[in-house]
């Protein structure tokens, strides 16, 4: 090593200090724990794959990763969705209009998730709960959202939108605004509709930023905990909600760490979800790869 | 689709610290430093002030102790002991729940104080409750926690929605008969009778010691296998299925089934006496009526409910005979009858429940009456911890049989091939 870049050296290490004890290590360490069994008391002993071929047929695991799927499926394009059309809604104003309309469907991203899930708990409540009040002006009859279920999944994937399409708003908002006017002036020139420049104009033009926020939205919802475990009132002894139709990996796997003192099993678990993150993410990039070649 | 930052990050610790090995404490030495931590409602207002007051007290006798003491939520005291076992980095002295004792055990977080314990003057032994200090003693000579608050579940009833109902409010139901005739007359008036008794696992045991046979809930660690007998638990899902019509579908612990109570919708809480402060409250600010009583049951010699007590646990080190010391004195008659004033709250101590201006409470008074019936809540404690499943099956299998998904006769003989499954996996 030369000594004139000592210097620089010398001024990466705390960085590289810190993320060595703070991050190598405890993934190094994880990555031990995973093929031993060890409740945190006694000696870590080795057990090889058992960990994860337990976790792998484990009941569990595969009601929590099809609950995943399912909610994957719907809310990353639905989310999406949504926060694209808050987007243009507020870029079509200006001023104050716009400034009112963008912190109102921020809001949801500032609040507190257990703030959010006894509004929701409450919204949800059967009978007499706001939602199925609307439903029963209707003649519909009262529905139980966080105990059947039929809709449970349904009932999280409607309360994660609403808490995460403010954030996902505010970055295509600023996609939105560094698309050239011109570009614009030209599609009306050449007589296309709103719906066409939107088509043609705005979402080519967004495709960097649309693929952060669905790599973003993908990996976010992978981990998805905080929002399922306050709708179901859930405890490290008692998690899921009703036949587990709330249950997700995180969930599974902090209720093995903290419920059921197996931290190998939930070491174990880490690295599944890690690798199937891994996996997605770099399809992901291989697909975006692809696209911009073209 | 937030990540669980806070926890991740807890177990993200216990990984970083597991491997260094359990941390050498400090040698024991003037000065100390004790941590103590506590449930988070014990940490604000006047409890804190209390509690800050029995630390002064005690640091009258001991100069050189300082005790930090530290609020926190139900799961966090049990992530926080757990990796904090792994790490070394345990409090010295802490409280949490009994149901989640044996995983502490598990973790070696809890040290046995017995040998402390039978060095302290016979007249403390014996202040407390005996059941209570049973439930921290696996074995004889083994002592994992000195028992604390705890409460014996009782009935809330809404005055006014029962008035509404046509109900004489003079006297509570004095069986389950009773009692259900009169959820019927709530729900005929348009109100709700109860909260949807399924949800919580809690509500299902309380619903359990209404039948009886409080001997009958709870695991046989021996032999791996749930000690439920089918024909009594087929009478319990009955009850559920009588209920399911007159319920609010809210659970016990719901916002909104003590927003129902307060606005005077819903006629019965069958809760432990934390809510009390809450209806108080609304008895001040809106009118509220309400009264409680002991949770009726089949026999009406006999109560329904569970009971339950928190745990003050010292943690194993150098530190343990300090923090032992100070166990000891906040859970002496007198600071737990201070402690009883102030919260209205039930404990272990029986002495301090026995001290006049204690007993004349009358939250304490109907716990106390009301933990000589109750069904304990995941017995036999420090024996094994009950596997994650156990609670779940216990909640959708009720939940199920009042959905009319299986008769009472299957539910109960399902919810037993399902435990001891679980049990055995």
């Amino acid at each position: 090593m030369p000594t004139r870049h000592l210097p620089h050296y010398l001024m990466v290490l705390p960085f590289m200090l810190l993320f060595a004890v703070f991050f190598l290590y405890p993934i190094a360490s994880g990555f031990f724990y995973s093929f031993h069994d060890w409740n945190a008391a006694s000696d870590p002993r080795f057990v090889g794959l058992a960990n994860y071929t337990r976790i792998l047929g484990s009941r569990d695991f595969e009601r929590a990763m099809w609950n995943l799927a399912t909610y994957i499926v719907i809310t990353v394009p639905l989310g999406i969705l949504t926060a694209l059309g808050l987007a243009l809604l507020v870029d079509s104003f200006t001023g104050f209009w716009s400034n009112v309309f963008r912190s109102v469907f921020f809001l949801p991203v500032v609040l507190p998730a257990f703030l959010a899930a006894t509004i929701w708990r409450w919204m949800y409540a059967p009978s007499f709960g706001l939602i199925n009040m609307v439903l029963g002006w209707f003649g519909i009859p009262s529905v139980n959202f966080l105990n059947d279920t039929g809709t449970m999944l349904y009932a999280l994937i409607a309360v994660d939108i609403w808490v995460s399409a403010g954030f996902n708003m505010v970055i295509l908002l600023a996609g939105l605004k560094n698309i050239p006017t011109d570009l614009y002036e030209a599609a009306r020139l050449d007589g296309a509709s709103r719906f066409q420049q939107i088509r043609y104009v705005t979402i080519p033009m967004l495709a960097p930023v649309l693929f952060f926020v669905t790599t973003y939205g993908f990996i976010s919802a992978l981990q998805v905990f905080d929002v399922p475990w306050l709708l179901t009132g859930s405890s490290f002894t008692q998690y899921g909600g009703r036949q587990n139709a709330l249950l997700f990996p995180v969930m599974d796997m902090m209720g093995r760490a903290f419920g059921a003192v197996r931290f190998g099993q939930a070491a174990a678990y880490g690295f599944i979800l890690t690798a199937i993150i891994v996996a997605f993410t770099a399809v992901m990039f291989a697909l975006r790869g692809k696209e911009a070649q073209r | 689709m937030r990540p669980a930052a806070s926890l991740t990050s807890a177990f993200a610790f216990l990984c970083l610290a597991g491997p260094l090995g359990a941390a050498t404490p400090a040698a024991a030495q003037a000065p100390v430093t004790l941590e103590y931590w506590v449930y988070s409602d014990f940490a604000q207002g006047e409890a804190l002030a209390l509690q800050q007051k029995f630390i002064s007290e005690f640091r009258e006798k001991h100069p050189n102790v300082t005790i930090n003491i530290s609020g926190r939520g139900d799961d966090d005291l049990t992530a926080g002991q757990v990796a904090g076992a792994a790490s070394g980095t345990l409090p010295d002295v802490f409280m949490n729940g009994l149901a989640v004792g044996a995983q502490l055990v598990e973790v070696g977080a809890l040290s046995n104080i017995y040998p402390q314990w039978m060095k302290m003057p016979q007249e403390y032994r014996d202040q407390f409750d005996k059941d209570a200090l049973a439930s921290c003693m696996p074995k004889p000579d083994t002592l994992y926690c000195l028992p604390y608050t705890g409460f014996g579940e009782i009935m809330f009833r809404n005055l006014k929605v029962l008035r509404e109902a046509g109900i004489d409010t003079a006297q509570p139901p004095k069986d389950w008969a009773e009692w259900y005739a009169q959820m019927q007359k709530v729900k005929e008036s348009g109100k709700y009778a109860m909260p949807d008794q399924t949800q919580v696992f809690n509500s299902v045991a309380s619903t359990y010691a209404v039948v009886g046979d409080v001997k009958g809930w709870g695991v046989d660690f021996e032999t791996k296998k749930t000690r439920i007998d089918p024909a009594t638990y087929a009478k319990v899902l009955q009850l559920f299925v009588d209920m399911a019509p007159l319920n609010s579908g809210t659970s016990r612990n719901d916002q909104a089934t003590k927003d129902l109570f307060i606005t005077n919708q819903l006629a019965f809480h069958v809760v432990g006496p934390w809510v009390d402060p809450t209806y108080k409250q609304a008895a001040a600010d809106s009118g509220l009526e309400y009264d409680f009583t002991l949770v009726p049951a089949m026999d009406a010699s006999r109560h329904g409910g569970i009971k339950s007590y928190e745990i003050v646990g010292v943690a194993p080190g150098t530190n343990q005979d300090i923090a032992f010391e100070f166990a000891a004195f906040i859970t002496e008659k007198n600071q737990m009858a201070r402690w009883a004033e102030l919260l209205s709250r039930y404990n272990a101590n029986a002495a301090a429940m026995a001290e006049p201006a204690v007993a004349k409470l009358p939250l304490v008074a109907t716990s106390v009456e009301a933990v000589k019936y109750a069904v304990d809540v995941m017995p036999p404690y420090f024996v094994g911890a009950y596997p994650n499943c156990y609670r779940s099956i216990v909640t959708d299998n009720a939940s199920a049989v009042a959905d009319g998904d299986m008769t009472p006769d299957e539910g109960a003989k399902a919810l037993v091939e399902e435990l001891n499954d679980c049990l055995a996996n």
